[in-house]
């Protein structure tokens, strides 16, 4: 992931917004759509076309090198942006560690030119947090008015003509996303108290991340759902492309937790990224990566996120307490923890993956030493 | 001569846009004389054209007359432009001729010295693909569709066929430079069609239009003929065989196959949507498309109400602006109802692409259409089998030691496997051989129709018969189905459909989750190899598979056994004991030792279910893996007076399993259990009374006598054991024995 130095009259922050990030992208790519006269849909900063491309990466014929900020597939950022073109609510679905804030974040930030109206949900979201809410010391003091009004961030979103995200939507208890369900289809909010309501500004839109694999969610009604435009971010398509997010997320952690290991290998023999990479993505398809062996997949997610944890984990062990170099035995305990979380059913699919798949790779023969050593 | 035109119209095969325009062209041009691509052969077919009863997708069939097997498909959907103009011609009487290199030729079995040629030549040019990249366009596909299919350009259709000729003249021009290597087989099938077009000019046809494929368009450009002489030539002296010809019936699913027309289409369904409703209505191909697409979501249950029908509508139209497309492709179309008609699942979308998408529209063939394939491959086996079919019942039993009564046995197994009932087995009778088979065989015209529809899954009954097991194995409910289709491929001798059902049960027991139903399966696996080798079947994939059920089943085994009620127990048991069975059956180590090992953790563990803790330590002692004296030792710990007495019994009957001779040979296990018996409150020997009357009542009545006896002489004592015997009342036997065994010496010693 490339970082632009933000803009210099920002103060350091630890992590600063899209916008800010990446604001000289944003304006170049705004000067190029008024170059070639490009259509924006109301209150649109760019173009969809536009959009795609900063999300995608590409080059600008005036030389602005626009950095790809989601690595994948095309046509699921060209359906998310004409989802949101055509008025319809985006939710970016996906197991986690799939990139769903961070697209979404993008793209608010390239549409609306801000990412900071968000909703994050949590099973304590209470409706204000979607509709609005009381200042109570004026309300008291002054009866309902305007001034005692709190808005919340989709109510501000309405008013500006903006896009809001709504982080985590399937967390929210199923009575609050209800509200949801009136502002996305007559795109009004009442309010009774003053007998007025908020009419939404064109370019007003919601974009709602959510998970689909996890425990202790709320799902969506069929009613809301139909709102929706559903948008899956899938994991990595190929080895390749995921053993290259990895290395690259484990070299920048690395760095900033100053750890000095070596990520090992080079020498001919598979890396233990590719490794836990390819262990990650056989189990989760169930098939091994030539296709000739089916497999038993375990009750864990094992996403991208959780094979960079591993081999963190694995650097971390190599640099306090090994040689230095990431080796099977560094990764081989991060790897069982990450496979087996149900230690009865996971175990036996662990095991079997062991013993048929394993065992029968030459090269890989240190990992099922040290997986074995680890019971 | 001179006043003679020939208008190559080059096409994408199957294309709508490419139908619509062979249409209109032949409108314009109303020639004298249609020609189209295919082998001469099929010329007789024309005259079903007109039939009301040919309803496509049918294909026109040519075959190897010998031999089925060398056979050439010429699919034809509404949607394909050959079709479009073999009904246009036929509806004016225009008259219609096939051109290629005929199947004569074609299907001739390869001369071995031509093997060579067998490759397809590395230099074939990619027109489509080059003119794509020309235009700017990474999918060739969607190129043709883009820039030939869709749009409904002003002017002369013959003229757009003359360009797209032109172009395509140029690409292979270019390709010809680089590559200067003669594409033989190219050269004669365009040689043929020259042919067919002179004879046909000679006759004086005046305006004659040539439907091809866009690629051989510039070698069908009159002025640019070669002298006959050349063609002939390069058509002389080609190996021939015999070749029949029929129509059959075709699916939307079989059009996505490669065929005697190249390439198959991905998505029949679309083409044929948009064939219909680009004449219609322009603008009404999306929303149509989606009322279709909202029709088999709702047929599978999935709700497609008409409001998202309008935003997943709106979603195409905005994507085809996005992609820069001239209105929504298919692509835009799928990508719309993914995301709003099917909530982003891939599944509901598995299903839009079966049913519509691909579609499953089956053709019809009028009955007076010459026999199908398999029929004809029927009937010679039966010649070759000397086995007449008639309406009468026959009863044959077939000595399978000879060839003939093996080849007559796959047959009859094989047509049973395509659900021709020709043959029906009965009892052999009491022979103690396996080598005879008994049939009841009685033939009913019924069995026609199954013969044309086997015809859709090959051309002779043993290539159908693989192929109907396979769809079979990919449907069965589970693994005792997939064990009986595995035992069918080796009486039916199929080894192409034993290669399937073996990946099917690849793919089930990886997915079965349950230990147990995996170690049910080695049993029927474990046959397949011990006695597939004997009928000729190579069975080291089933020998691979049955390595990783054995790991799996192994590795499971303890888990399965957790917390097992009786009935749970019983199945348990039995599962161990097929398994057993298979893995004692092969004999191999790799096998014995992970299932050996498994069934140690079984027989130590005292938690789990006496009945299969017990069955896994006599299995074991059987194997000579447990010794005696451990056995002896644990019998003496689950019989001990703390456990409680139904668990011990439990523990017993798996242990001793209808089978006494362990009791009889080793005095120790029979102490514990007499010792353990002798023990037990009265009130808890009522209870365990009928659970032991089932264990022993399975003994036979001298194993019942023995293990009496054993108890009635008492406790053993290690070294004690002296026998009384009547020496004089043995000595007749003794003597008796001796003189058989020729041991005089022996009797005399004892006397």
């Amino acid at each position: 992931m490339t970082t632009t130095p933000g803009s210099p009259e920002t103060p350091e922050v630890l992590r600063p917004h899209a916008e800010q990030a990446y604001a000289d992208e944003l304006a170049a790519l705004r000067a190029h759509d008024a170059d070639t006269g490009r259509v924006r849909p109301p209150s649109w900063q760019l173009s969809p076309g536009a959009v795609t491309t900063y999300l995608l990466g590409g080059e600008l014929p005036d030389g602005t090198h626009v950095s790809p900020k989601y690595v994948g597939s095309r046509r699921l950022v060209e359906i998310a942006v004409a989802s949101l073109a055509t008025d319809r609510a985006l939710l970016l679905l996906g197991v986690p560690g799939t990139a769903k804030t961070w697209v979404g974040e993008h793209l608010a930030a390239a549409i609306s030119g801000t990412s900071t109206l968000v909703v994050q949900g949590t099973a304590g979201t209470a409706e204000e947090a979607l509709r609005y809410g009381w200042n109570y010391a004026r309300l008291l003091a002054e009866g309902p008015s305007e001034a005692a009004l709190v808005p919340s961030p989709v109510m501000r979103a309405m008013c500006t003509g903006a896009l809001v995200r709504i982080e985590e939507l399937t967390r929210i208890p199923a009575d609050v996303q209800d509200a949801l369900i009136s502002i996305l289809s007559e795109k009004t909010l009442p309010v009774p108290e003053l007998d007025t309501e908020v009419q939404a500004r064109p370019g007003f839109n919601v974009i709602a991340t959510a998970n689909n694999r996890d425990k202790g969610v709320n799902d969506l009604s069929s009613a809301l759902k139909r709102r929706f435009n559903t948008v899956v971010l899938p994991l990595p398509d190929s080895v390749e492309q995921e053993v290259e997010i990895v290395r690259s997320r484990v070299s920048a952690l690395g760095r900033s937790l100053d750890l000095p290991a070596d990520l090992g290998a080079g020498d001919g023999a598979p890396s233990e990224i590719e490794r836990v990479v390819t262990v990650f993505r056989e189990l989760r398809s169930g098939s091994t990566l030539d296709r000739r062996t089916s497999l038993k997949s375990p009750s864990a997610t094992l996403s991208t996120a959780e094979a960079i944890s591993v081999m963190t984990n694995g650097l971390s062990l190599a640099a306090h307490f090994g040689d230095g170099v990431v080796r099977a035995a560094d990764v081989a305990a991060g790897l069982v923890g990450a496979v087996v979380k149900d230690p009865v059913a996971d175990a036996i699919v662990w095991q079997e993956y062991l013993e048929t798949v394993v065992r029968d790779r030459p090269a890989w023969a240190d990992l099922y030493r040290a997986c074995r050593e680890l019971g | 001569m001179t006043t003679s035109v020939l208008v190559p119209l080059g096409v994408r095969h199957h294309g709508p846009g490419s139908a619509r325009a062979v249409r209109a062209a032949l409108e314009e041009l109303q020639p004298d004389l249609v020609v189209v691509e295919g082998c001469p052969e099929l010329d007789p077919l024309v005259a079903h054209v007109a039939d009301p009863g040919l309803v496509p997708p049918v294909a026109a069939l040519v075959y190897a007359a010998d031999d089925p097997r060398r056979a050439a498909f010429y699919p034809f959907a509404a949607f394909s432009p050959e079709w479009v103009a073999l009904r246009w011609a036929v509806a004016r009487d225009v008259p219609v001729r096939f051109a290629d290199l005929p199947a004569v030729h074609q299907l001739a079995p390869e001369a071995p010295d031509d093997a060579g040629e067998d490759a397809r030549p590395a230099s074939y040019p990619d027109v489509i693909g080059t003119l794509a990249r020309t235009a700017g366009y990474d999918d060739p596909e969607r190129w043709w569709e883009d820039a030939v299919e869709l749009p409904d350009a002003a002017g002369s259709v013959l003229d757009r066929f003359a360009l797209l000729r032109e172009a395509v003249t140029e690409v292979r021009d270019a390709h010809r430079a680089e590559h200067p290597e003669e594409d033989l087989e190219n050269a004669r099938r365009e040689a043929a069609m020259r042919r067919v077009v002179r004879a046909a000019l000679k006759e004086g046809h005046e305006r004659v239009a040539f439907v091809c494929g866009a690629f051989h368009a510039p070698a069908l450009h009159l002025p640019d003929f070669p002298a006959a002489a050349h063609d002939n030539r390069l058509l002389a002296r080609l190996p021939r065989t015999k070749v029949a010809v029929t129509w059959v019936p075709w699916t939307h699913g079989r059009l996505r196959l490669a065929s005697g027309y190249g390439a198959g289409v991905g998505s029949p369904g679309w083409y044929d949507h948009l064939f219909t409703w680009a004449d219609r209505d322009r603008d009404g191909v999306v929303p149509a498309w989606m009322v279709a697409v909202a029709r088999a979501l709702r047929t599978a249950g999935i709700d497609a109400p008409p409001a998202s029908l309008v935003e997943a509508t709106r979603l195409a139209d905005e994507l085809a602006v996005m992609r820069c497309r001239p209105s929504a492709g298919l692509a835009e179309l799928q990508d719309a109802v993914l995301t709003v008609l099917c909530e982003g699942s891939t599944l509901p979308l598995q299903l839009v692409e079966e049913q519509v998408v691909v579609g499953q529209r089956l053709g019809e063939v009028p009955e007076h259409v010459p026999m199908a394939p398999v029929a004809a491959d029927l009937a010679r086996q039966q010649r070759a089998v000397r086995l007449k079919p008639s309406a009468s019942v026959t009863e044959a039993v077939l000595d399978l030691r000879t060839p003939n009564g093996r080849a007559r046995s796959a047959l009859l197994h094989r047509l049973r496997l395509l659900g021709i009932d020709w043959g029906t087995p009965v009892d052999a009778g009491r022979t103690t051989g396996t080598f005879k088979e008994a049939w009841r065989l009685q033939w009913d015209p019924g069995f026609a129709v199954a013969l044309v529809d086997a015809g859709l899954r090959g051309t002779t009954v043993a290539d159908a018969a693989a192929r109907t097991v396979a769809e079979d194995a990919a449907a069965a409910p589970d693994l005792p189905a997939l064990s009986d289709l595995v035992e069918a491929c080796l009486l039916a001798d199929l080894p192409a459909g034993l290669t399937a059902v073996v990946d099917a049960l690849a793919e089930r027991t990886t997915h079965q989750h349950d230990a147990l139903a995996l170690a049910e399966s080695v049993g029927p696996l474990a046959r397949t190899r011990r006695y597939g080798d004997v009928r000729g079947a190579d069975t080291t994939r089933v020998a691979g598979l049955l390595g990783t059920v054995v790991v799996r089943a192994s590795v499971g085994l303890r888990a399965a056994c957790a917390s097992l009620d009786d009935d749970a127990a019983a199945r348990a048991r039995r599962a161990m004991e097929t398994c057993d069975e298979g893995v004692t059956l092969l004999d191999d180590a790799e096998l014995r030792r992970p299932w050996q090992e498994a069934l140690a953790i079984l027989a130590a563990d005292e938690t789990v279910h006496g009945s299969v803790g017990g069955r896994a330590n006599r299995l074991l002692l059987d194997a000579g893996v447990v010794v005696p004296s451990t056995a002896a030792e644990r019998m003496a710990r689950r019989l001990s007076p703390a456990a409680p007495a139904p668990a011990a019994a439990a523990w017993l009957d798996g242990f001793l399993a209808g089978d006494a001779a362990v009791l009889l040979h080793d005095d120790d296990l029979l102490r514990i259990l007499d010792d353990w018996m002798a023990g037990t409150a009265d009130v808890v020997f009522d209870d365990l009374l009928p659970l032991l009357r089932r264990t022993f009542a399975r003994f036979s009545a001298a194993e019942r006598r023995a293990v009496a006896r054993g108890v009635g002489r008492g406790p053993a004592r290690p070294g004690a054991r002296s026998v009384a015997l009547d020496v004089e009342a043995a000595a007749p036997v003794l003597a008796g024995v001796a003189r058989l065994l020729g041991a005089p010496g022996v009797g005399g010693a004892v006397a």
